[in-house]
């Protein structure tokens, strides 16, 4: 099974674990497999249409999934998945 | 609300400081008790954003699983991202809602003439259309705005 790798703010909705083990062959599975498990973080990590939040990234190990196969990305059982926010900002525009 | 140690807010403004005019980022990491938190250390990181600098920064991605690798491994979590505003207050601009993350606190550092003015502690909300202030003390040292 491969490991999700859980953000702080996001434990409460999936039973305080700071990781979780699902099985999947690609990482649409496996992350399909982990908002069924945990149906409240559905919201944190989709919008109303279905699709990961602008915010949201999803690496396989060390790799952004964008610059792989994403959702078809196959995953192994040693694999390790991490949800990483887009950030930034500035001053200008008040 | 969110309290940031001495040696972590030292950190966070010689960062906001020693990277004036420019805007600076990093990571507050630290311990968290429901809505109350700790921050006990603060990651310097490089602001990534392609342009000028001075009224823009960005993350990279890759420093963010690292502070969140860095935090596990310290037994800390990541609990939110600080920026410094130079030569202006420490409000979370159109700018900063439009590209953050609801799930941390978002430490603002207005550095007016190179020197530490004021900071403010933002949450922002899932949508990003909207951020509330949340209550922000810092420890401070007597060396920190000298």
């Amino acid at each position: 099974m491969a490991k999700v790798l859980i953000p702080t703010p996001l434990r409460q909705y999936a039973d305080k674990k700071d990781s979780v083990e699902l099985q999947g062959t690609t990482v649409g599975e496996v992350l399909t497999a982990l908002t069924s498990q945990y149906g409240d973080l559905r919201k944190q990590l989709y919008n109303d249409e279905g699709k990961l939040r602008s915010f949201v990234n999803v690496y396989l190990n060390d790799e952004d999934i964008r610059y792989l196969n994403k959702d078809r990305t196959p995953v192994q059982d040693s694999d390790t998945l991490s949800i990483v926010p887009s950030i930034a900002g500035g001053r200008y525009a008040r | 609300m969110i309290k940031i140690e001495a040696a972590a807010w030292r950190v966070m403004v010689d960062h906001a400081r020693a990277t004036y005019p420019n805007e600076c980022c990093g990571a507050m990491l630290g311990t968290a008790q429901g809505d109350s938190k700790t921050v006990v250390a603060a990651v310097p990181l490089e602001n990534a954003f392609h342009g000028e600098q001075g009224a823009r920064y960005e993350l990279r991605q890759e420093d963010l699983l690292w502070s969140d690798a860095e935090a596990r491994r310290k037994g800390m979590d990541l609990l939110g991202i600080f920026h410094s505003h130079p030569d202006c207050d420490a409000y979370f601009s159109k700018t900063d809602l439009e590209n953050s993350c609801p799930w941390y606190s978002f430490v603002v550092i207005s550095v007016k003439q190179g020197r530490f003015d004021h900071a403010n502690s933002f949450l922002p909300d899932p949508d990003q259309t909207h951020a509330v202030n949340e209550e922000l003390s810092y420890e401070v040292s007597e060396v920190i705005h000298g």
